[in-house]
């Protein structure tokens, strides 16, 4: 009777809930559900009707130890989806095995199983989880100690499950590399608090059975190119104690799962990329905020229109997630659903902020309010795009496309419900990314995902880490590490003093420092800034990473937490601290970046023929380049109306770095064809970069910040021709550089296409910039240089890129 | 009685290292280790082993585990945070056993901490105020670490020497420090040459569950503060209140605590502490509760933690009610 009751009731509350969501969705795309035809001039540009998948079950592979098959059975788990009967196959059987996920699919027993099945058969065995966050770890802990006790209770024995990261007191430290059977940790906790500390942890490198590296998609650009040195010096330390143990990774859609398994680990991979798991249906929804200036081509604010539209739903009492693209405008979303749905002050808080830089306490409290229903709404920054437990929300909507196809649909999975409906809706802004894809919706819902590209072998990044490597066992002269000569290396080291080749052939390292301490995985710096607020008594509210400190801390910056805001006093920038007050007022700040880049090596160039003819051709090239940067002044923008209330100069330290770029060269008898003044044509360089830039980002699957823009216009360095440069915002450079060059035909047909279908009459922030920026002919000359590289091209068709 | 409960017998050995860096991990090598004890005669030996080349750490860690193997108990000063765990490293690295994890180990910078801290607490430092020592011409410890790889580099030993002549004058404070506590904790109270002292050692007492002499250095410790050692009055009297307390004497116990009230200068945790437990006194053993309240309407005042005063009122309101009952009921 109750159990019907129950019954009846969530099947009550599942049917309000579609009827809210149709409502909601009705009153933003009338009379066309479920799907229809994609537009791409009006404001709704595309609906479509994701359907729902019924589940794909198999039974447990004929060897899994039937304590945890009883364990799982108590824990209401009696059958395995496809991929996981899978993927538990190849890891028992000893095969490396990297598994495609979506949200909610049960990755975790992918791996939980055949690790707990090792254990049980044999407790001396040990497993490494590398998570790339320590809230994933604490979120994997949970669930992985119930499951432990279960087995306890089924007198499987004791199995310790421990997280060890930066947040592991010291004095649990030595029961934990005692006890524990399964280690929770993160890539750097390996890097800098377990592999040099390896004597400690002799038994867990000598029962190394399983290593497992969650979120693996996270592992890109810079933080990859780590990852794999790190692995690099794990797998050398697990010889040294004689294991070899099998790597099972999980990672979202990405178009090359396997392919960087393999770079990351440098062994051969499995790949489990059928989910069997079952799917609610789902309506995906692309929105284009109104045009209200067509002549310039100002949209409505992408983030009033998110606004509006999390409304919608927010009023229908569905739980929802927005995803905003940066910390600010997290903070002014935050801001505005409060504003809008925030009852009465001391009640509990029904909206929430969410993003890094936050403590952990508060994060754990949003994350608790999200599971139990108490929190409607969080908007976040990508801090929750990966699979932090906050339970199925009804609506994920998007403040800006995520910047990535994987990424887009990592957080469209974050809504949806396995019985019934979801939705997710990505609302474009006016950067011209967003643009390309918001109307163009089958390049989106057609195109496979994007690669994920490392570069271990980045000199800067390799010789770190083989300094780590020789403080934790001494290199011999026969040994080899990475992709460059070691013994040359050593050789380099050996006369800086860092290591001494002694007499019976071992590199032994002879300098007082903890090299891992000097080596941060995730940026350029180990650094960071902490805010200071000093309103009351001072208390430390948050930290940022080096690099965006400036940008964002500098003096007079509005610094905003939780849509509170504070008011930059004062950087000190030596002792990394910006000291803030609280502060009411109506605008927030951007900073200006000035940049310049000098030509240090041109590692290739195109030949001849190919992109132009004569003295007029173009010439992209990629190589070795100089980039200083420098914060040199900020702007006061109004909330609301973002109008530009304001601006201030500013002195802070200039960044340096020597990195990889491509350049594209544009030479001055190409520019003279142009019938244009040189201030036009100047013009027309600058929006071509502007456009180009966002065109390399979609190419190469990076983040905004991943990759710099600078030109050179002719007298500014002496030459008479123009340069666009997009480099590697990394010392010594990401690997980004020459795959762009060889993308270059894709890079200048996409800037094209980009800036000519614009409606823009001469150019908006969706094509070569806003014309505040650039010049009134900055839109007609940009396309004019790049119809003379087209038709060049085309002329030449047929000669491809040739590699120097 | 200093090593915290654990058992220390002689042969006692004192041992210091040298090494590679402070930072600790896999690449960190202890390439001194000094030894140091008392012979039958009484006379100090020193026994330093050096490694000369990297390839022969492991015969030197076996050749010391044999050294460390006839002590009864290890003697270094701050070596439970830094020697031993560096050692401890080295022999798991060559996969021997560290003979040190079985050994009592008596570290003597906590009790140096305890009778000395309100000064600094470097062995230098200690060395000059308490043994009157001084040392010419020493290596300072910062360029130890670049002397050995300049060693390691170039195989002259000479910039060694200095090093050696360091590490063998930082056994002899140790010595000469751990001789000095043992000979105070021996001696007692009267010994003492200043309340902190006499506050220490009565802690040293109170741990090894000697009380009477407990008792009496607390006392001496009362007696002996001055106006600018306030705070070492008020922790003696709280320490033999409590002592007093779980004697079961409770009327001495509360007389203690009213000492502490009448300091001048006492923190205000103590001041509190005091107030709170003479509020129970009164309420429950004299039944005084006009008196109690008095006391528990003081702690408050003294009470600054929100969850204390949370308590405090909670004890104010029972006491008042207490009061307001015996009033109807004519009591």
């Amino acid at each position: 009777m109750a159990d019907h009751l129950m019954e009846t009731r969530a099947l009550e509350s599942r049917s309000r809930r579609d009827g809210a969501l149709d409502a909601a969705l009705e009153r933003l795309a009338p009379g066309h559900l479920p799907e229809r035809p994609d537009t791409p001039d009006l404001h709704v540009t595309a609906v479509r009707r994701l359907p729902a998948v019924a589940a794909q079950y198999a039974p447990f592979p004929a060897g899994l130890d039937e304590r945890l098959r009883h364990a799982l059975a108590t824990r209401g788990i009696s059958q395995l989806y496809t991929h996981q009967a899978e993927t538990i196959d190849h890891a028992l059987a000893g095969r490396n095995a990297v598994v495609i996920t979506p949200t909610a699919s049960g990755k975790t027993l992918c791996y939980n199983a055949p690790v707990l099945h090792s254990i049980l058969q044999d407790p001396s065995s040990r497993a490494l989880y590398l998570f790339p966050t320590k809230a994933l770890a604490q979120d994997q802990l949970a669930e992985l100690q119930g499951l432990c006790e279960t087995l306890a209770a089924g007198s499987g024995g004791e199995i310790g499950v421990f997280t060890y990261d930066g947040d592991t007191p010291q004095d649990a430290r030595r029961t934990i590399r005692a006890r524990a059977h399964l280690v929770l940790s993160n890539p750097d906790m390996l890097h800098s608090g377990i592999l040099p500390h390896h004597p400690r942890w002799a038994k867990l490198f000598e029962n190394l059975r399983y290593v497992v590296v969650d979120e693996l998609h996270a592992y890109r650009g810079v933080f990859g190119s780590h990852l794999c040195n790190v692995l690099r010096r794990l797998r050398r330390i697990c010889r040294h104690y004689g294991s070899n143990p099998v790597f099972l990774c999980s990672s979202a859609t990405i178009a090359n799962p396997r392919e960087l398994a393999e770079r990351l680990t440098e062994q051969p991979f499995e790949l489990v990329d059928t989910s069997g798991a079952p799917r609610g249906e789902k309506y995906f929804v692309f929105v284009n905020p109104p045009v209200v200036n067509q002549q310039l081509g100002i949209r409505r604010s992408y983030l009033s229109e998110t606004r509006r539209i999390a409304s919608e739903f927010l009023k229908r009492n569905l739980q929802i997630i927005v995803f905003a693209q940066s910390r600010l405008s997290t903070e002014i979303l935050t801001t505005y659903l409060k504003d809008d749905f925030e009852g009465v002050p001391g009640a509990p808080e029904r909206i929430r902020g969410y993003r890094g830089g936050y403590l952990p306490r508060r994060r754990r409290e949003i994350e608790k309010g999200l599971r139990e229903g108490a929190v409607r709404a969080v908007v976040s920054t990508n801090a929750l795009e990966l699979g932090i437990d906050i339970g199925a929300l009804d609506v994920s909507v998007m403040a800006g496309y995520p910047g990535t196809i994987a990424s887009t649909w990592q957080r469209a999975g974050r809504a949806g419900r396995r019985a019934s409906r979801s939705a997710a809706v990505m609302v474009a802004s006016s950067a011209p990314i967003d643009q390309f894809v918001v109307r163009n919706p089958a390049f989106f819902f057609n195109a496979s995902p994007e690669r994920a590209l490392i570069d271990p072998d980045n000199l800067h990044i390799l010789v770190d880490h083989i300094k780590c490597a020789a403080f934790e066992l001494p290199f011999t002269t026969s040994d080899a590490f990475g992709g460059h000569d070691l013994q040359e290396i050593l050789g380099i080291l050996a006369e800086q003093g860092l290591v001494h080749l002694d007499t019976s052939g071992q590199y032994t390292w002879t300098n007082e420092s903890y090299p891992a301490d000097a080596v941060s995985l995730r940026s350029v710096s180990s650094d960071n800034f902490v805010i200071v607020d000093t309103t009351q008594e001072s208390r430390v509210i948050g930290e940022t990473d080096f690099t965006s400190g400036p940008a964002t801390l500098h003096p007079k910056a509005i610094y905003i937490v939780e849509g509170k805001l504070y008011h930059v006093e004062r950087l000190d920038f030596e002792g990394r601290k910006a000291f803030v007050r609280e502060i009411d007022c109506d605008y927030y700040t951007t900073a200006i970046t000035y940049s310049r880049v000098t030509i240090l090596d041109t590692f290739a160039q195109s030949d001849d023929q190919r992109a132009g003819v004569g003295a007029e051709r173009a010439r992209p090239a990629h190589g070795e380049v100089h980039v200083v940067s420098r914060v040199v002044g900020f702007k006061k923008i109004k909330f609301y109306t973002n109008e530009n209330v304001g601006s201030g100069e500013l002195d802070l330290p200039e960044q340096q770095m020597h990195t990889t770029a491509y350049w594209l060269t544009v030479p001055a008898p190409l520019m003279a064809l142009l019938p244009y003044a040189a201030d036009d044509r100047r013009d027309g360089i600058v929006g071509l970069a502007f456009a180009m830039k966002q065109v390399a980002q979609l190419l190469l699957m990076s983040d905004g910040h991943d990759i710099g823009i600078s030109i050179d216009t002719p007298g500014s360095t002496g030459s008479t021709d123009s340069r666009i440069f997009v480099y590697d915002n990394y010392p010594g450079g990401i690997g980004f550089s020459e795959p762009l060059y060889r993308m270059h035909d894709e890079l200048v047909a996409g800037t094209h296409r980009l800036i000519a279908e614009c409606e823009c009459e001469n150019g908006c922030p969706a094509c070569v910039g806003p014309v505040g920026n650039t010049g009134p002919l900055a839109k007609i000359a940009a396309l004019r240089i790049l119809d003379r590289l087209m038709t060049n091209r085309f002329a030449m068709e047929g000669t491809g890129v040739q590699k120097a | 009685m200093l090593a915290a409960g654990a058992l220390v017998r002689p042969p006692f050995i004192f041992f210091d290292l040298e090494t590679t860096g402070l930072s600790g991990g896999a690449g960190t090598h202890a390439f001194l280790v000094g030894c140091g004890w008392f012979d039958d005669e009484g006379g100090f030996v020193t026994r330093q082993y050096v490694m000369t080349r990297y390839a022969d750490e492991r015969p030197l860690l076996g050749t010391v585990a044999g050294e460390l193997a006839r002590a009864g108990a290890l003697v270094s000063f701050n070596g439970k945070s830094f020697d031993a765990p560096v050692l401890e490293t080295r022999y798991l690295f060559h996969r021997l056993e560290w003979a040190g994890a079985r050994l009592p180990h008596l570290d003597v910078l906590h009790p140096a901490r305890a009778f000395w801290g309100d000064r600094s607490c470097s062995l230098g430092a200690l060395e000059q105020q308490q043994l009157g020592a001084r040392r010419a011409g020493d290596v300072p410890g910062c360029e130890i670490p670049a002397r050995y790889f300049q060693f390691v580099r170039s195989g002259d030993a000479r910039p060694l020497a200095a090093v050696l002549e360091h590490n063998r004058l930082d056994l002899l404070s140790l010595a000469g420090l751990a001789a000095r506590l043992l000979r105070l904790v021996r001696a007692g109270a009267a010994a003492s040459s200043d309340s902190r002292e006499a506050l220490a050692l009565g802690r040293v007492y109170a741990r090894a569950g000697l009380e009477a002499r407990a008792y009496e250095a607390y006392e001496c410790a009362v007696r002996t503060a001055t106006a600018s050692s306030g705070a070492i009055a008020s922790d003696a009297l709280r320490a033999l209140a409590c002592l007093s307390r779980r004697a079961k004497r409770y009327a001495d116990a509360a007389e203690y605590w009213q000492q502490v009230l009448g300091l001048r200068g006492c923190p205000p945790s103590i001041a509190r502490e005091a107030s709170e437990a003479l509020a129970i006194h009164h309420e429950h053993r004299v039944r005084d509760l006009a008196e109690a309240k008095r006391f528990a309407l003081q702690s408050l005042e003294n009470g600054m933690h929100t969850a204390w005063a949370e308590a405090g009122r909670h004890r104010l309101a029972r006491i008042e009610k207490k009061i307001d009952r015996r009033l109807a009921t004519g009591d």
